[in-house]
């Protein structure tokens, strides 16, 4: 049994059939006149077609507002504190007819960021996220050290390098 | 066929030797694309898809209006073409470096002798058995003259292409040894012990065919075989056995997956041609494509019907009185070659590669016994009916 078990290759007649069938789907799916959303194949034509990432990509550090439009972050340095680069500066501070402390200064210096997460684990009150956001490079050091105000760059809004990578959550 | 003179006999050799290398030329950039598209699509990707950069990004410009159109660019399966004008230019353009301590002129022999052993074998392989077309009178010196589809017809081609195609290894050792490193010494002692290990049940399979069909010329030997006359319909066992064990010593002999430990990339950097740059390298990387293109030629005329259209003998089910069908075509033949060179690459992305000592027992404990009885019912079939 064994011996025509070596001789007659079943082996690698099921491994080639195998790769045969995802050849065949691979072909025949993707060489349709129309873009169409479950491609059989796993590649993105990135720079043409905007990527879809998987939700739990990692990409910058954004402030979240809640639906009154008031900054959710209540300043209690959380982040801050297990921030492994230590590169969050929040600055605590009062607003009028808010309970909760305001951040005065939220500064994120993204050059030294390694996307790791641990900030938006710690931070209790969901006000944080890193978005999709992966085309973050930039022209000078300015471009990455990101505050609360600044215009079309600043900790709320994507930034405006690439237009890409933001896919719609 | 008009008599010709001794300058028509040249040229017309002339110009079928370059129709052949015109052929080569244009088949082994083709095949290196379809090399990067069928493993890119089996490893459920898409392979080179654009071209893109300075003066050859045509492509890419061509991509990004489709997309823009929500469309998938025209003729979505050849976007990566131009890929293989980029590499031809990258393998010419490069600096030939030659190590200090190498051997110089056997270090540029080696990959000569590997592309003159890899094209010389075309002139005996008969791509048609008859006259392709034949000039117009008006043409200066080869008015009249019929183009044939073959080179030259040997009596012994068979012998010939065998001898001829062994000779490739001395191509590969030698660079090895001449290269004076380690990693394509190895390389090449490996590729020596393999080849000539594979080279004994390669030439036994092959005898199958020679011993049913009875002659050793390419074009009869695959007419025969494929029409079917004088041999018994039992004889498609044979054959069809001798097919596989000629297509694994096939890939084998060219170094393909999974028999490619002479260029092993996680145990010896590239193998044998680890010392090698620009063209050099591409006289390598030539003839072990043209090494693919023979071995399916060879197997798309002695197992698959060469110029007929069924395989192994059948070709007797439709009378030649067919008109498209029932015909010699060389599209029946390229097809064949296609199909196996598609194996090749399908195989590569299958298999992983053999271990050293598995690679020896493949060979000898079971190919050897397995064509030698392959051959002796075959020499029973021819014998008894
Ligand atoms: S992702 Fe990691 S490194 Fe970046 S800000 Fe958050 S905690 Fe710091
Ligand atoms: S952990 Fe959340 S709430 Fe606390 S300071 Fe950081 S962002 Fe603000």
């Amino acid at each position: 049994m064994s011996f025509l078990r070596t001789l007659i290759p079943f082996d690698i007649i099921g491994g080639l059939t195998v790769t045969g069938r995802y050849f065949g789907k691979v072909f025949f799916s993707a060489n349709r006149k129309k873009i169409r959303a479950n491609l059989a194949h796993f590649t993105q034509e990135y720079p043409e077609v905007p990527v879809k990432l998987q939700p739990r990509f990692r990409g910058r550090l954004t402030l979240l507002k809640d639906e009154q439009g008031e900054i959710k972050c209540v300043c209690c340095l959380a982040c801050e504190k297990i921030c492994p680069t230590q590169v969050i500066t929040i600055e605590k501070g009062k607003k009028e007819g808010r309970k909760m402390p305001f951040p005065v200064r939220y500064d994120f210096e993204m050059e030294r960021c390694i996307f790791c997460e641990f900030c938006v684990e710690s931070c209790g009150f969901d006000s944080i996220i890193l978005n999709h956001q992966f085309e973050l490079a930039g022209y000078n050091r300015e471009d990455f050290s990101l505050g609360m105000d600044g215009l079309g760059h600043n900790m709320f809004e994507p930034s405006p390098v690439g237009r890409h990578s933001v896919a719609e959550d | 066929m008009p008599t010709m003179t001794l300058t028509q006999t040249l040229v017309m050799g002339l110009l079928q030797c370059v129709a052949v290398l015109i052929l080569i030329f244009v088949m082994v950039p083709l095949l290196t694309f379809a090399e990067r598209k069928v493993i890119g699509y089996i490893q459920v990707r898409l392979g080179a898809t654009r071209t893109a950069g300075g003066l050859v990004g045509i492509t890419g410009a061509l991509n990004r209006g489709m997309w823009a159109m929500g469309k998938l660019p025209v003729l979505s399966i050849l976007r990566g073409l131009p890929v293989f004008i980029a590499d031809i230019l990258k393998l010419i353009l490069k600096e030939d470096i030659i190590p200090a301590k190498a051997e110089r002129s056997v270090f540029t022999l080696a990959p000569i002798i590997s592309v003159m052993a890899a094209f010389g074998v075309f002139s005996a392989i008969a791509f048609f058995p008859g006259v392709l077309f034949t000039f117009p009178a008006k043409f200066p010196i080869v008015g009249g003259l019929p183009f044939m589809g073959f080179i030259s017809d040997v009596n012994v081609g068979v012998l010939y292409i065998l001898g001829l195609s062994s000779v490739g290894v001395y191509g590969i050792v030698l660079g090895a040894w001449a290269s004076n490193s380690k990693y394509p010494l190895l390389g090449g002692l490996r590729s020596a012990a393999q080849i000539i290990s594979y080279e004994v049940p390669l030439t036994l399979s092959l005898l199958t065919p020679v011993v049913l069909a009875g002659s050793l010329n390419f074009k009869d030997l695959s007419i025969r075989l494929s029409t079917g006359a004088d041999m018994h319909w039992l004889g498609a066992i044979p054959l069809f056995v001798g097919f596989l064990v000629y297509t694994t010593c096939g890939f084998a002999e060219t170094n393909r997956t999974p028999f490619d430990l002479p260029e092993a990339e996680t145990e010896l950097v590239a193998g044998f041609h680890t010392e090698y740059s620009g063209m050099k390298f591409g006289f390598f990387y030539l003839a072990e494509y043209t090494n693919m293109i023979v071995v399916s030629c060879f197997a798309s005329a002695f197992f698959l019907g060469g110029y007929y259209l069924l395989p192994f003998g059948l070709q007797r089910l439709i009378p030649a009185s067919v008109p498209f069908l029932g015909q010699p075509s060389i599209l029946f033949f390229f097809l064949k070659v296609f199909a196996i060179l598609f194996l090749f690459l399908w195989v590569r992305a299958t298999l992983p590669r053999y271990r050293y000592d598995q690679l020896m027992d493949v060979g000898w404990k079971w190919l050897i016994p397995l064509t030698l009885v392959n051959l002796f019912v075959a020499g029973l079939i021819r014998y008894a009916f």
